[in-house]
């Protein structure tokens, strides 16, 4: 186990090495913060003035060396837009993007597997066409589609719900239907493929065969065995809780980490975007080695693998 | 009832904060001033409210006339031209020295008068300048790369005393006459002192506040100033919260408060305007004007603006090194047929480089290039130009209508036989990176004042963007930028203006000038507001109501 942990955690740092500094050199390659945060008309004394006192004059190597020295120090730069720690403000922001992401990962969970599963008990009938149907809906409609399509139907023409912002829970509504409706689409069709493609396997026969009821068939044999693709897809949405809303953040002016890593980007406020690349690969990784260590625990034959 | 000693205390203590409380209640109750709230596409890019480092159309929206205000404001609601503000009235002691008269009892948002002391420290080293000296034009400007803001906290960014030299390379010293007088001495004799007064940048804040602040970044997102709203709240890329200065100088604002929002997304901004979430939707696309005003209860405002849109031209690249190949493609262009199809005749193509509020500076017999694909022929014929490809650098929509006018001019030059191939670009790094293959690009110019030393000088003379890139640049030309710059004959001045517009658009084209810029704001009609011909939205007495 312990060798299993270090390994993966070897992995993960050294995926998290890599997004830093592929992160680092792309951002820096393709854009000059100093003319993007001051504007193309800023006076060129001005321009200079401002690329000098950030350090971005100086050899991209040496700019490397030195960002890379501070983040091992803890130090993960200063805005160069806000002037303060690039930590401080994505931690402002990470509040408001788990109000969305949270409830819209519960939503996906708690309609894609329930879905997939009825869809796949009921294999071939009306329902279960129904329900794919309206899975495939959910995931081929982009996300921005469906934010604008709720917004004139449920602000615009009826009234019912503010349209953007983030004043109050009722702004949170939209937006966490907009994200949650893809995700449990495609969960759905995850649970779905992976519940029928153990229902035909001969333990499930076999069971039903000994005279277990089908719903202990269902209970203890197909849902664990079918919980593992499940729980990969899973896991990958957890990882993207922290930046997983950048569209929708943007459709509905919600002040999260998507949106600040949106206008980071085109400032090339490198600070900003290499924090929240850190903390996604980080929570990415993190969520990767969970459900690395769930699937032991779902199938014990990964376990006796490890230790092999 | 038993009432105790401490009862008793409770009792009166309650009642005495009832009293206290209860009028202000009264008091708020009784303001029914409006509240609003406009829906932008962005509220500063520097995520500061500092003019000195927001130097920004947006930044202008949010600023003027509600926030910043100068000793020599504009009439942002008539012609932009020069209008007392903080100053009275103003004498010209000199070439060099203009003295003004403040304006008495002028209130600051923290309560301060305004007196001369805020005037000297408003243009003084702490606040602007920083260590730079004041040079005379034409010479490279001295900046100090130090003091990064967010390292010590109180330090001006670095930037900040660049783009103050940039607005007043000169200026030797601020004098404090007495209490209401100030004099400003410039190193050099200059014209346009009076104009660079009531520029973007020159606004007065309080001495007492800026030293206070405890942080550069704490004075930028809160700045104590004199105008007619003040910062309640500031939330960088989400939103903006103005209050009424009640004790401003110009009366009480006729708003309670104004909330700016920021919602990138157009379609959004529209949205919020349909459901009754703001009031006022700004940066409208001309597209989208006939869709919101089909519904009565909505109305588009605004206009032209400040503001020209241009083609620029790289005259190093291989096939722009002739002249005439530059000169054809200004020739080529109709005009008015992009104001027509993409703006809905809702702008104009204007006289070349400058604008009417130049008045005796403003050359009314000035045009730019005729619209001529015989002659722009005969000019390639005789360039020897043999459709060798022309890179457009573009950049998408950074300007309105950007990316469908830059496919109307390529069609327009391909029809006389010019090359020009479109390259998408992400940024304005990547348009101005110095490489074979920069030739075409867009911008835009403004007149921060009424002279041409704030456009054709600033942006191309040989301290301007276009000549400090590298992309082109004229002997002549340079000459007679720092002649107008530091000459005070008028009628001199006009002329070597005008020889500077024939270098600068027709000779050794520089540019050329497409079309004046616009911007749209939809509110609910039944708002009695006018939009000022500027970025700057008026929310003083004058302008609403009505």
């Amino acid at each position: 186990m312990l060798r299993f942990l270090s390994i993966r955690l070897l992995r993960a740092a050294l995926t998290i090495g890599l997004v830093v500094t592929f992160a680092f050199i792309v951002l820096r390659m393709s854009g000059d913060p100093a003319l993007l945060i001051m504007s193309a008309d800023a006076p060129p004394e001005a321009v200079a003035a401002f690329r000098k006192a950030w350090g971005l004059d100086e050899p991209l190597w040496n700019q490397y060396l030195s960002y890379f020295g501070a983040i091992l120090h803890g130090d993960l730069g200063q805005s160069m837009r806000d002037g303060r720690p690039a930590i401080q403000l994505v931690a402002e922001r990470i509040p408001a993007t788990l109000a969305l992401t949270v409830p819209a990962l519960i939503m996906k969970i708690g309609i894609g597997i329930p879905a997939g599963i009825f869809a796949a008990l009921h294999r071939n009938s009306f329902l279960d066409r129904a329900v794919m149907i309206t899975a495939v809906a959910g995931f081929t409609v982009p996300s921005f589609v469906l934010g604008l399509l709720l917004v004139l139907v449920f602000a615009v023409q009826l009234g019912w719900l503010p349209s953007g912002g983030q004043e109050g829970w009722r702004h949170a509504i939209l937006p966490i239907i907009t994200m949650g409706a893809g995700g449990a689409a495609v969960l759905a069709r995850f649970t779905r493929s992976a519940m029928l493609e153990v229902l035909g396997q001969p333990y499930i026969r076999t069971a039903s065969a000994k005279g277990v009821s089908w719903r202990a068939v269902v209970r203890h044999h197909a849902l664990p065995n079918a919980a593992i693709p499940t729980v990969t897809i899973v896991g990958f949405m957890v990882g993207s809780l922290l930046a997983g809303a950048v569209v929708v953040e943007s459709v509905f002016s919600w002040p999260g980490v998507g949106r600040l890593l949106v206008v980071a980007v085109a400032n090339r406020d490198l600070a900003v975007v290499q924090c929240i690349l850190l903390l996604v690969a980080a929570t990415m990784v993190t969520a990767n080695i969970v459900v690395d260590l769930l699937y032991g625990f779902l199938d014990p034959r990964l376990r006796s693998g490890v230790k092999a | 009832m038993n009432l105790t000693r401490r009862g008793a205390f409770g009792l009166v203590a309650s009642g005495a904060a009832s009293s206290l409380i209860l009028p202000r209640f009264a008091l708020a109750q009784a303001d029914n001033r409006p509240s609003i709230t406009i829906a932008v596409q962005k509220i500063s890019n520097s995520n500061t409210l500092e003019v000195l480092r927001e130097q920004s159309n947006v930044g202008e929206r949010v600023f003027f006339s509600s926030l910043w205000e100068g000793l020599i404001g504009r009439d942002w609601m008539g012609e932009l031209k020069a209008v007392p503000e903080l100053a009275t009235e103003w004498t010209r002691i000199s070439d060099s020295v203009i003295e003004l008269k403040l304006r008495q009892g002028v209130k600051f948002h923290n309560g301060d008068e305004m007196t001369a002391e805020d005037v000297v420290f408003s243009f003084g080293s702490a606040r602007m300048f920083g260590d730079t000296l004041p040079v005379a034009q034409g010479r490279t400007i001295q900046v100090r790369g130090e003091g990064i803001p967010t390292r010590a906290g109180r330090d001006l960014p670095a930037e900040v005393p660049a783009v103050a030299r940039r607005s007043w390379p000169a200026l030797e010293r601020v004098e404090a006459v007495d209490k209401y007088t100030v004099r400003f001495h410039n190193a050099t004799p200059d014209v346009t002192l009076e104009g660079r007064l009531s520029r973007y940048g020159s606004q007065i804040i309080s001495r007492r506040a800026y030293v206070e602040a405890e942080t550069w970044f704490d004075w930028a997102r809160k700045p104590v100033t004199t105008g007619p709203y003040k910062v309640a709240e500031f939330r960088p890329d989400q939103s903006l919260t103005l209050v009424a200065h009640d004790e401003y100088w110009g009366g009480r604002p006729p708003v309670k408060q104004i909330r700016f929002v920021e919602v990138p997304e157009v379609s959004a901004r529209i949205n919020m305007l349909k459901t009754g979430e703001a009031q006022f939707a700004c940066d409208i696309p001309p597209d989208q004007i006939g869709g919101i005003e089909a519904d009565r209860k909505f109305e588009v405002q605004g206009g032209t603006i400040l503001n020209h849109r241009l083609t620029v031209f790289d005259k190093n690249h291989p096939q722009l090194v002739d002249a005439r190949v530059r000169r054809a493609m200004t020739h080529s262009i109709d005009r008015d047929a992009i104001v027509e199809s993409l703006w809905s005749n809702r702008t104009e193509v204007p006289k070349g480089l400058q604008w009417p509020y130049y008045d005796d500076m403003f050359i009314a017999d000035w045009s730019v290039p005729k619209f001529d694909q015989a002659e722009a022929r005969r000019l390639l014929k005789e360039a020897g130009y043999k459709g060798d490809p022309i890179p457009y650098r573009l950049l998408n929509n950074y300007y309105t209508n950007q990316t469908p006018t830059a496919q109307v001019l390529v069609e327009m030059w391909n029809q006389v036989g010019l090359n020009v191939q479109i390259e998408m670009k992400e940024n304005w790094s990547q348009i101005l990176e110095r490489s074979p293959t920069r030739a075409v690009r867009d911008w835009s110019n403004s007149a921060p004042f009424n002279d041409p030393v704030s456009s054709l000088v600033s942006q191309h003379g040989p301290n301007g963007q276009q000549q400090q890139v590298g992309e082109w640049s004229n002997d002549e030309m340079n000459r007679l930028s720092v002649e107008l710059e530091t000459g005070t004959d008028r009628a001199r001045r006009k002329v070597v203006f005008r020889r500077m517009l024939e270098i600068a658009e027709r000779e050794d084209p520089a540019y050329t000038v497409l079309h004046q810029n616009a911007t749209f704001t939809a509110k609910r009609r039944d708002i009695a507001w006018k939009a000022s011909p500027a970025f700057a939205m008026d929310f003083r007495r004058g302008n609403w109501g009505g």
